[in-house]
């Protein structure tokens, strides 16, 4: 009889583990390779095409970051030609309409202020002239306005190619569901610019010219800086993604890298030995600093024509 | 002994069960040939199992919903290796013109973004990441990072994360040349590390086909929480008398945005831009007439500002446990 109990005490045990082998298992990962009719189809059938073979109108708006001087919102537009639903050519173009100072512009602007105010009060160095030491050394870097002297991004004309290698949807709040497409861009960008015109040795212009008053000849605030226009050429590239929030409109956002060498201060920082790396008392080219000047671009596009293709 | 006898039958069978599931044929699939499929198919192999997602006929990125129509099958005579059943039981014979059913168009139900790939819900998520400084022109506070996130629902997480700077903090060349020519010094601060608790909602996902080719998917996340962080001022002003020691702030809300590309089911990409914000106390820009002034601690700190440190965060997130089951088809 124990041998009987034994042997269905065993059973049960062997059943409670062919039971647990037999309970449904997790997937772990398992690849279904596609042996069928489905072998070598294309990922995507019935694909909306929403760019190949449209004219692409984007009215865009961008913000420059890690500014340190002075900030720069351009507005613009981008007008593309789709040769492909992936390949596109066309130019960016953009106007630096809204240029606001950082903080550090302005705190620069209010200690110089400060330095050259004759009123004991806000001053304390007030009636020790021109020899003070804030005053010499400054000026010929801070002009009387020290806004006025900072580079400046006017505008950008930027042909480029557009590649968008990868193209999907997505779900918001599980309820709205948008196609979308990453986009990858590059180029040549032409940018005028605004920079502090040539001073020093070698110029007509004093760098560190001040005001003077006619009545006693003594010498006040530095004048404000001029600037001078060039245009400088640079590499563009960048990577968006578009929303279609429609059969012929879009709304996106792009990142662009524009890496060029400018003066932003305005200021004399190089040139001088040892190495070129002092100032030379002169501000010219040398002063300008390689940056990799980079904009957040926020943009809504329209395509023609209106309706878009549907793969096969 | 007859019970006994039962009880090893039934454990036979139910042992033998589960290997029924391994008869999955594995290899390399075979491309289609241009004009149908191969004849010689083995007759349950279009219903052996379903597409994956992305394989024509399931859901695809940005594809038309519209179901197109069927192609009507026509009898035809049954494949070689079919002779057989057809011999044995005509009723079973296969009726199915194989070649035109490859070619026909599913018209199956579509949903936008099926059996979402990468289910989160009840996952833990193990995220190392470097992080770059996106707004101190002044001084860059890149360094290592980790966030652990435990996913209570799909798409709501809760979870922790620690970054560290000390010794990796970078003054930007740019503050010496601004002090050399306008005397003008910006208080300049260096982080050691920061840690925070963090509340994790993901409202978006999708995916995407490369080149055609290939479907990855992603989702968007949105975080925030509340943490600590230790910095210290770099004494710029005054450097031969200020020395300042680390202190540990509160920080508040830290909003971050998140994208997570998903490379299988438990292991993808990430890039988060997170806002760290918190009150800052600043070196004094002003200076002492007296070494004793100078010397007094109380008045080496200035302004007390609100600060917000925003940084890039680029990384990889592992999910465990590595799989789970679906609870539906679809």
């Amino acid at each position: 009889m124990n041998a009987a109990k034994a042997v269905r005490r065993c059973l049960l045990v062997l059943g409670a583990v062919a039971a647990a082998q037999g309970a449904p298992r997790p997937a772990e990962a398992q690849e279904i390779q596609v042996t069928g009719p489905l072998a070598g189809a294309p990922a995507v059938r019935r694909l909306r095409q929403h760019r190949k073979g449209r004219v692409e109108i984007a009215p865009n708006a961008s913000f420059t970051l890690l500014d340190e001087y002075q900030r720069t919102i351009l507005f613009g537009a981008r007008l593309n030609y789709n040769l492909a639903d992936w390949l596109a050519l066309g130019v960016w173009g953009a106007h630096g309409t809204i240029k606001t100072t950082t903080s550090l512009a302005d705190q620069i602007q209010e200690v110089n202020d400060r330095r050259f105010s004759d009123d004991p009060n806000v001053n304390p160095d007030a009636g020790t002239g021109a020899n003070n030491t804030d005053r010499r050394l400054t000026a010929p870097n801070v002009g009387r306005d020290f806004k006025e002297q900072l580079g400046a991004i006017n505008w950008v004309i930027a042909p480029q190619a557009t590649f968008v290698p990868f193209r999907g949807k997505l779900s918001l709040f599980e309820k709205i569901f948008v196609d979308t497409d990453v986009y990858f861009f590059v180029g040549p960008a032409f940018i005028g610019l605004s920079e502090r015109e040539n001073c020093g040795l070698g110029t007509s212009v004093d760098c560190a010219a001040r005001a003077v008053d006619p009545a006693t000849g003594a010498l006040g605030a530095p004048l404000t800086k001029g600037t001078t226009s060039r245009v400088a050429v640079a590499p563009t590239g960048g990577i968006g993604l578009s929303l279609y929030t429609g059969p012929f409109t879009a709304v996106g956002i792009e990142y662009r890298a524009l890496p060029f060498a400018w003066n932003t201060g305005g200021f004399d920082t190089r040139g001088g030995p040892p190495g070129e790396d002092f100032p030379d008392g002169k501000v010219d080219d040398k002063d300008r600093q390689f940056k990799f000047t980079q904009m957040i671009t926020l943009s809504v596009s329209f395509y023609l024509p209106a309706k878009p293709k549907l793969s096969e | 002994m007859k019970q006994a006898r039962v009880g090893l039958l039934v454990a036979t069978a139910l042992l033998a069960w589960p290997l029924g599931a391994q008869a999955q044929q594995r290899g390399r699939p075979k491309k289609r040939p241009k004009a149908e499929a191969p004849a010689a198919e083995p007759a349950a192999e279009p219903t052996a199992a379903p597409p994956p997602e992305g394989a024509a006929g399931a859901q695809a990125p940005g594809a038309a919903a519209e179901p197109a129509p069927a192609a009507p099958a026509a009898p035809e005579p049954p494949p070689e290796e079919a002779k057989g059943i057809c011999e044995e039981n005509p009723e079973l014979c296969p009726q199915i013109d194989l070649n035109r059913a490859a070619a026909r168009e599913v018209p199956a139900p579509m949903y936008a973004v099926q059996q979402i790939y990468a289910l989160r819900a009840r996952r833990f998520e193990i995220n190392p990441y470097w992080s770059f400084t996106l707004n101190d022109q002044f001084v860059s506070h890149n360094g290592p990072g980790l966030s652990l996130n435990y996913y209570l629902t799909n798409v709501f997480a809760v979870g922790a994360n620690f970054n560290f700077y000390s010794g990796l903090n970078q003054p930007s060349e740019f503050n010496a040349q601004t002090r050399r020519a306008a005397r003008v010094a910006v208080p300049l601060t260096e982080f050691n590390w920061s840690a925070g608790l963090n509340f994790t909602y993901v409202p978006v996902y999708g995916k995407f086909a490369g080149f055609s080719d290939f479907i990855f998917h992603y989702d968007l996340y949105v975080v925030g929480g509340v943490g600590m962080l230790s910095n210290r001022p770099i004494a710029v002003i005054d450097p031969d008398n200020r020395t300042f020691d680390s202190k540990t702030r509160l920080t508040i809300a830290n909003p971050g945005l998140g994208l997570r590309i998903f490379f299988n089911r438990w292991f993808a990409a990430t890039m988060e831009v997170r806002d760290y914000i918190f009150l800052d106390e600043l070196e004094n820009t002003e200076l002492q007439n007296t070494t004793e002034e100078a010397t007094n601690r109380d008045n080496w700190y200035g302004e007390t500002k609100l600060t917000n440190h925003v940084q890039a965060q680029l990384g990889v997130s592992i999910f465990f446990p590595f799989s789970w089951h679906y609870q539906k088809p679809k």
